[in-house]
């Protein structure tokens, strides 16, 4: 049972992607294209998940979680992760019965927990940012890559504060400056505004993109972890529009995924 | 009173954008060959853009703040009726902010296109090759616009933002925005749209440092005959985007209270 709903669940995500992409033409060539010499440093795209698909459904850890393990947690992570009620992962209990805080009037997911939709997510570049939209909710994960700091004044933030730096043919950023309402993941994992999130960003080739992400909060976690996020390029999908318009949109989209297995 | 909180919420407003944008900003980096590319392009709308309509008028002239035009718009039966049903915490006909019906205090409700406009935050133009990208840094919302000559998309919608496709006549864009839903307001003073709705934007950056976005609505359902407006916006080339969420509906109501109070 539990296999058919996630699996509906991925379709439906899937589908309702394609849907915005049947209409795709041929981009013309344009006066603003980057010239090639900036090919190196290009990660402009539309972007969707490449974890494999072919396997059990119970080995997807990657719709609910970043790792197959479970991360180093504190006595204080720990606690928090024990009072969390998911309506996600192994311990999924029924979603009107969960504490998840996304489900408070469509409060935003917040980064990096927005990685673990299932929904497409373009990458537009300007001089001196790096720029994440994502289909769900219309968030976006933007990176200054002209050299300032972190601003000390801003936040605590829900995507919190993003700069970056190319070492070689890879984006390095540093997120900071985040609050507290979010979870980590959709099973309850927890953060404090002590996390620290830095990307490794790198465009193996030119349909694959990988996101080696480190996760640091000291009082959450024992030491850094790492999580492994593979993209693959679509390039005839666009994005499509998905808000969250009240509790109940975001419920519907996630009932199928949520209910626990029988 | 009415005057002095309106004053205060927009101070805060544009307050909000210029401490915490400019104190993050640092120097421009040099320009790479991608910036100097842009630059030279006939097309290049990029950059952060701010509403740039005179502020040392009274406020009561400050119309834009709420609605497009001074002018009422030619409603239809059907479109006065819903104006007439609206109870706004705007404008000059303003009810406290517990009483209003507005749909953006629902449950974090995305504002919706155009009405996105009359939000006082900034908005940023990013471009790619076939895509003109406005992001506005209110509730996070994009407004984006196909030019890669796609068609309308009927399959789609009915949307907050549309579906909007464009292409350029000379130094214009010209979008095209159709397939809305008719949960929005189109101002924040209750003037009603259909899901007939069909906005043609004429956006051309008039000199480095202007861009105007000429809109005509059209709605056959609320308005007799198309209507137009133009919004103009001022290069803000130290300014970035910060974080504006709807977090609940409490965080809405209290962006806006200030300006929300009725006239006392």
């Amino acid at each position: 049972m539990r296999d058919r709903t996630l699996g509906i669940a991925v379709a439906i995500a899937i589908i309702l992607s394609c849907s915005a992409a049947s209409a795709q033409v041929k981009p013309p060539a344009d006066a603003t294209m980057p010239p090639a010499s900036d090919q190196a440093h290009d990660l402009s795209g539309v972007w969707f998940d490449d974890h494999p698909r072919l396997i059990r459904v119970q080995e997807r850890y990657w719709a609910y979680t970043f790792t197959l393990d479970a991360p180093p947690m504190t006595s204080w992570g720990q606690a928090k992760f024990d009072a969390a009620k998911p309506s996600f992962g192994p311990h999924a209990i029924p979603l009107a019965e969960s504490n998840d805080p996304l489900y408070h009037a469509c409060t935003p997911i917040g980064f990096p927990l927005v990685f673990l939709y299932p929904l497409p997510m373009q990458i537009v570049q300007s001089p001196g940012e790096v720029i994440m939209l994502f289909e769900w909710d219309s968030l976006r994960h933007q990176i200054f890559t002209d050299g300032r700091k972190h601003d000390e004044t801003l936040g605590p933030l829900w995507m919190g504060d993003s700069i970056g730096h190319w070492e070689g043919d890879t984006l390095v950023t540093d997120t900071v400056n985040f609050n507290d309402k979010t979870w980590l993941d959709r099973m309850g994992h927890p953060h404090s505004e002590s996390l620290h999130v830095v990307e490794r960003i790198r465009r193996v080739d030119h349909d694959h993109l990988v996101d080696d992400i480190t996760i640091e909060d000291p009082k959450a976690y024992t030491k850094p972890w790492v999580a492994h996020l593979p993209f693959v390029l679509k390039p005839k999908w666009t994005l499509a529009e998905q808000f969250c318009e009240d509790v109940e949109s975001f419920q519907t989209m996630d009932k199928a995924a949520a209910t626990p297995a029988k | 009173m009415r005057i002095h909180r309106l004053e205060v919420a927009f101070s805060i407003a544009i307050a909000l954008c210029i401490s915490q944008a400019a104190s993050a900003q640092t120097k421009q980096q040099s320009k790479s060959p991608v910036a100097a590319a842009v630059a030279n392009s006939p097309h290049d709308l990029s950059g952060i853009w701010f509403d740039d309509r005179p502020r040392p008028v009274t406020v009561e002239e400050r119309y834009w703040i709420f609605k497009f035009n001074a002018e009422e718009p030619p409603m239809t039966a059907w479109g006065e009726a819903q104006y007439k049903a609206a109870k706004s915490s705007f404008g000059t006909s303003a009810v406290p902010l517990a009483e209003t019906n507005d749909p953006l205090y629902h449950e974090c409700s995305p504002p919706g296109f155009p009405r996105i406009f009359l939000h006082p935050f900034p908005m940023q133009i990013v471009q790619t090759p076939g895509e003109v990208i406005m992001l506005f840094e209110y509730d996070s919302i994009r407004h984006q616009i196909f030019t890669d000559g796609r068609k309308h998309d009927e399959t789609l919608g009915p949307l907050w933002m549309g579906d909007s496709i464009g292409h350029w006549e000379g130094d214009t864009l010209v979008a095209d925005t159709v397939n809305f839903n008719d949960k929005t307001w189109l101002d924040r003073i209750g003037h009603p749209h259909s899901d007939q709705l069909h906005v043609i934007e004429r956006l051309r950056r008039v000199d480095h440092d202007h861009l105007v976005d000429d809109i005509t609505i059209e709605d056959p359902k609320a308005y007799t005959k198309p209507w137009t407006t133009r919004i103009e916006f001022g290069l803000r080339p130290k300014w970035s985007l910060v974080e504006q969420f709807c977090e609940d509906e409490e965080s809405f109501k209290s962006l806006d209270k200030d300006a929300a109070a009725p006239t006392k």
